[in-house]
């Protein structure tokens, strides 16, 4: 919609002002996470650092080094398991229909909007009887399930964008369900599986309560949760703090940045 | 084999996994949480008695539960209608074919790429009372009267709380908006155009009203997290100060994981549970119901 031209120009200011408001805290991190403690005292929190330093990056990744290699391990293993099942179960929901198929599709659904406080002690308990709580092997078995119900609605959603023709040709000529998600659902994923794997790859590394109940030790931590410790030991010193949520928000920012597109498809409906 | 059956056993069998892993760690998972609920089990001991009710009766008698209860109300009714606001407001200026509206999008949408870790450490750093970023910006612009004890200040720990929720999903609940404007027939609007309506009316008359998907959606979205939320509460400051803080999520996992009561945790999640699930079902059976 077009609007005349003084509106337009309050529109921009609008428009740069909620941009502002949506860095700042950003910005006051990054300016932070540069400075000496000495240069955190005498400047302001936004002014940019006089004679910047990598020493309180250099510092926190030093504390964070191991757990941020955890939740490397944690988001690789976890998004193949929930993409690999959660495409066939988007599959067979979108094009297998069977009776009693919807009755599933809302049970799966209904996953996403159970809060994680009911699972919590069943799970340390199951954790426990397996013996692997405080292990990272809880939260790598944890989160290949998790992801699963997610996954299943993204290709859902988007094999419903697939028309059913494609695959009533080869029904025709025989093809079984394997053969067809084989053959003609896999080779057009490909958007599908960037959608989920990289949602998941966001609410894996971001994920918080999990890791603060099921794992122990540092070796074993995942990084948001050795973050958390860092801001409990680290209390006054702001620019250690602050250059360790860099860390911890540096990739998901990235992907933000260049393939949000790609992700706020995932999140579109959920 | 009768090819047809051939074909459903090979469907059973390539879902099988997922659907007994989901059905496991959700549904029987929920279940095993709701018995518990229902017994006197403390800490890791094994043994425990069934109790019925008595964990909801003292749930209902304790104030903690209240406070906490009050809190997650205040966070409900502040949160979702002010990040639905804010949303809606954004994607109105965004739909005005912005120049970088790409640009302006990514930008709203960073904060909803953090970690509640990370957001819990860029407002602790805003809400710092003395050298924080908050305070020192309201002094140099000559606001001084308006600096405060933010998040340490039990009157209003909770509002700061809400503001840095809604700065973190305000993007999210744009683009929300965003994409309901823009799936709205554009000759809905070039009629109204032509009858010489003001954008303010087009807005009024014809885009609201159509919004109503994305209203519900995003009602949905927040409610849930509203109810659920804990992650950004704890590592900011642990609820406090004292119990000032404490919504429903952070008392459950006070009283289970700092305290041991598993029993009296549990019946805690199973209100969070059932909360959500008054939000959620009437939504889910109307949207699955014409399938």
């Amino acid at each position: 919609m077009k609007i005349p031209k003084l509106s337009r120009i309050i529109l921009y200011v609008l428009l740069g002002l909620f941009a502002v408001l949506s860095l700042l805290p950003l910005w006051s991190c990054v300016v932070t996470a540069l400075k000496t403690s000495k240069e955190v005292i005498l400047t302001t929190p936004v002014t940019p650092p006089l004679r910047p330093t990598l020493a309180p990056l250099m510092e926190s990744l030093d504390y964070l080094k191991r757990p941020l290699i955890n939740s490397l391990v944690l988001v690789g293993s976890g998004i193949m398991v929930s993409c690999f099942f959660g495409s066939i179960l988007g599959y067979v929901f979108s094009k297998r229909r069977f009776r009693g198929s919807t009755i599933l599709l809302v049970l799966v659904v209904l996953c996403l909007y159970i809060p994680p406080q009911v699972q919590l002690i069943p799970m340390v308990q199951t954790m426990s009887k397996v013996g692997l709580h405080g292990n990272l092997g809880a939260l790598v078995l944890l989160y290949m399930i998790f992801g699963t119900p997610m996954c299943a609605f993204i290709f859902k959603t988007l094999y419903d964008e697939i028309p059913d023709s494609f695959i009533n040709a080869a029904k025709v000529d025989g093809a079984g369900t394997w053969t067809i998600y084989r053959r003609i659902m896999l080779p057009l994923s490909v958007i599908p599986f960037v959608v989920a794997a990289l949602l998941q790859v966001t609410v894996i590394w971001n994920d918080y309560i999990w890791g603060l109940v099921l794992t122990v030790g540092k070796a074993n931590l995942p990084v948001t949760v050795a973050m958390a410790n860092l801001k409990g030991s680290f209390v006054a010193e702001w620019n250690l703090q602050m250059a360790g949520a860099l860390w911890v928000a540096l990739p998901t920012l990235i992907i933000f940045i260049f393939l949000g597109k790609y992700v706020m498809r995932g999140y579109a409906g959920v | 084999m009768d090819p047809k059956k051939k074909e459903k056993i090979i469907t059973a069998l390539i879902t099988l996994p997922a659907f007994v892993s989901i059905f496991f760690f959700f549904y029987c998972f929920s279940g095993w949480n709701f018995f518990i609920s229902l017994t006197d089990w403390e800490g890791f001991v094994p043994s425990y008695n069934l109790v019925g009710f008595k964990n909801y009766v003292a749930l209902f008698h304790d104030p903690l539960f209240w406070i906490s209860f009050k809190n997650n109300l205040l966070l409900i009714l502040l949160f979702v209608p002010g990040v639905i606001l804010v949303g809606l407001i954004l994607a109105i200026l965004l739909d005005q074919k912005v120049r970088g509206e790409g640009v302006f999008r990514t930008i709203y949408l960073l904060p909803f790429a953090l970690s509640f870790v990370v957001t819990a450490a860029l407002w602790a750093w805003m809400y710092s009372p003395r050298v924080g970023t908050l305070n020192v910006l309201l002094e140099r612009l000559g606001l001084g009267f308006l600096k405060s004890e933010w998040i340490t200040d039990p009157n209003i720990v909770m509002y700061c709380i809400i503001v840095a929720l809604i700065w973190q999903f305000a993007g999210y609940s744009g683009i929300i908006f965003l994409a309901g404007i823009r799936s709205i027939p554009g000759s809905h609007i070039a009629a109204a155009k032509v009858d010489g309506a003001s954008p303010f009316a087009i807005y009024r008359r014809i885009v609201l009203p159509q919004l109503k998907p994305s209203f519900t959606t995003a009602f949905i979205i927040f409610m849930c997290f509203a109810l659920k939320a804990f992650d950004f509460i704890w590592v900011l400051n642990r609820g406090g100060p004292g119990y000032s803080a404490h919504i429903l999520g952070v008392s459950m996992y006070k009283e289970t994981f700092g305290l041991d009561k598993f029993a009296y945790g549990a019946a805690y999640s199973m209100i969070i549970l059932l909360l959500s699930l008054v939000v959620v079902v009437p939504f889910l059976s109307r949207v699955y119901r014409r399938e």
